[in-house]
């Protein structure tokens, strides 16, 4: 059986005297995974003790089965990573820069020098790549972090706001190879981010970080199929024959006025038989919407509940 | 792949042993230092005392040589451990200088834009670090001291009959011990220094600092209480006692100087005290995430 992603079993850490993470609980198996939360939530410190970088004050946390605190090495030998802030040798050139990187990972001098040319391409930075990465700009210098992340290959990339100080073209682009990358390779990716739309567009499942504990864990790809199957309707006509005949279908309906209904469909039954059903009964269909439940919704949602409290869902 | 395919693929090659990765930051920095024609300068003239002292062994065993040159007596050219205790000394200065201008940079470049977790996010830790940059200092720093020291050592070795060797074989043990403490202590304190102050022209500073203003400080404390243990803050008067004492020296060398009133295992034990004290500061602050108290 294939171990989970990510694994938190009673993850407490603190830092400096303050508890910052209290007691989080919870197994998150997609491939692509987001981490939110407001700041201050935890997100940063999450990610620093997954990478081993603190030590856990109680608990644990595994990625792919691998304790972070005991098995470290082992753990960051499957990792790359990419910081929230700077991080540059400033008078490197890029590509002598990711080289570097990738040696220490363990790739030898020539592949590592291959493999350092192939990511510079790959984020498209292959022009600027004999320059000195202390004169790239932001966007640039996010680029080449993306690139020494995923240099030496790693089985799980840990990007932390990685669209930080990204114009929009420059932005979408990341989020774009982000894509690629997660989508073309075995790779899993855990992303941190203020910004709802990059999680979004690159995860399937999201942690809520509130206050240093679990304010919700939430599979978006479930969620999408979910919102797929409720549908919000006007119509005008003979509402009560076509709601009994879609509940004939499996359908659930509740009627609203003025020609309202919401309809949660069965997983056997698909859009175009409602469209039959109206057109049976003489029902005219003004309008139809899919509940779109966004990622803002369900983390609106999660910051408003109250009940997360013991860091547990 | 070749670069051109502008696609991503993970790496499935061969992987470099684990113990061997420290020496990828070491080859890498010293890459960097011989890019600087300054510091090539620097160590050229680092070996340039050694020249002479070889200089000097070959007519110390060059009879005709010494008869044509208009000399005292013949007896002046003596190689034996007093040489080569002025050797190390002469060639620990340079060490000295050199670890000046080198050890600055060798982290805080690392530290000024945050580099160190790109480093420990790796199976790479802290220990492995330090590993790879001390070897850097080590390296060039063995390069002018105990490397040209045995250099020398063979060069008499070979020059010198009546199986000379044999009798002095002895003296390898100090040359190389007192060179590894000096270069141990040097290292450490400019590493540790070098993780605390970013400007390279203020770490140099401290380093000056870190090792005559003890020693000034003791030579007041040792008036006021009139005491001798205020020399224990004297790093250069703690190596020469145990230099002397390596090589069988100090009533010669230091006792003429007034300088030998401090046990030898005191010396060593503040020297090993020193180090210990910059790998705690340097502890102190490789991190790969600072945490604020509070």
């Amino acid at each position: 059986m294939m171990n989970p992603t990510i694994e938190l079993n009673g993850l407490e850490v603190q830092l400096g005297g303050r508890t910052i993470l209290h007691g989080l609980t919870g197994v998150l198996k997609s491939r692509a995974i987001g981490l939110l939360g407001p700041n201050g939530a935890g997100k940063s410190t999450l990610i620093n003790t997954l990478l081993g970088f603190h030590s856990p004050s109680k608990g644990s946390a595994r990625i792919l089965g691998l304790n972070s605190h005991t098995n470290g090495k082992a753990l960051r030998s499957l990792v790359g990573y990419m910081p929230e802030n700077d991080a540059f040798i400033s008078k490197m050139s890029g590509v002598r820069f990711v080289r570097y990187m990738a040696e220490i990972s363990g790739l030898p001098p020539d592949q590592a020098m291959e493999r350092a040319h192939e990511a510079f391409v790959y984020v498209g930075l292959g022009e600027a790549r004999y320059r000195p990465v202390g004169t790239y700009s932001l966007g640039m210098k996010q680029l080449a972090k993306l690139a020494q992340a995923i240099a030496h290959g790693p089985k799980v990339l840990i990007l932390d706001e990685p669209t930080n100080g990204m114009d929009p073209p420059a932005r979408k682009r990341l989020i774009e190879l982000i894509r690629e990358i997660r989508e073309a390779n075995d790779i899993c990716l855990l992303l941190s981010s203020h910004l709802l739309r990059d999680v979004e567009e690159t995860c399937d499942e999201v942690l809520i970080l509130r206050n240093g504990q679990i304010a919700s864990i939430c599979n978006l790809v479930e969620e999408r199929r979910a919102n797929r199957k409720f549908l919000e309707l006007e119509t005008v006509g003979a509402e009560a024959t076509f709601t009994a005949t879609l509940e004939g279908l499996g359908c659930e309906c509740a009627v609203f006025t003025n020609g309202r209904i919401k309809v949660v469909m069965p997983d056997n039954v698909e859009i175009r038989e409602v469209f039959k059903v109206a057109a049976d009964r003489g029902v005219q269909i003004r309008r139809m919407n899919h509940r779109r439940d966004s990622l803002e919704d369900i983390f609106l949602n999660a910051m408003e509940q109250t009940g997360a409290a013991d860091g547990r869902i | 792949m070749a670069v051109y395919k502008r696609k991503y693929t993970p790496y499935t090659g061969p992987l470099t042993p684990e113990w061997s990765r420290f020496f990828v930051l070491t080859r890498y920095a010293l890459a960097d230092l011989f890019k600087s024609r300054f510091f090539v300068l620097l160590l050229i003239l680092s070996l340039v005392p050694c020249l002479f002292f070889a200089g000097y062994i070959f007519i110390a065993n060059n009879k005709t040589l010494q008869l044509l040159l208009p000399t005292g007596p013949a007896d002046m050219f003596s190689v034996e451990a007093r040489f080569f205790t002025i050797v190390m000394i002469v060639q620990t200065q340079a060490a000295f200088l050199l670890n000046c201008w080198v050890g600055p940079v060798l982290i805080a470049g690392d530290l000024t834009n945050g580099a160190l977790p790109l480093f420990l996010s790796r199976p790479f830790g802290r220990a492995d670090y330090v590993l790879g940059k001390l070897a850097v200092l080590g390296l060039l720093l063995s390069a002018v001291t105990c490397v040209p020291c045995l250099l020398l050592f063979t060069l008499q070795a070979g020059l010198a009959k009546d199986g000379w060797i044999w009798s002095h074989l002895w003296m390898v043990v100090p040359i190389v011990l007192c060179s590894a403490i000096w270069i141990l202590m040097l290292s450490l304190i400019s590493l540790a220094v070098s993780a605390w102050v970013k400007l390279r022209i203020v770490a140099t500073g401290v380093i000056f600092i870190a090792f005559f203003v003890p020693s000034g400080l003791g030579e007041m404390f040792n008036a006021i209480m009139g005491t001798i243990w205020g020399r224990l803050l004297n790093f250069s008067y703690l190596f020469h006692i145990i230099l002397a004492s390596g090589f069988r020296e100090q009533s010669r060398l230091l006792g003429s100087m007034g300088w030998n009133e401090i046990p030898v295992p005191a010396a060593w034990g503040m020297l090993i005290f020193v180090c210990l004290l910059s790998l705690v500061i340097l502890n102190a602050r490789l991190r790969a995430r600072e945490t604020v108290r509070g």
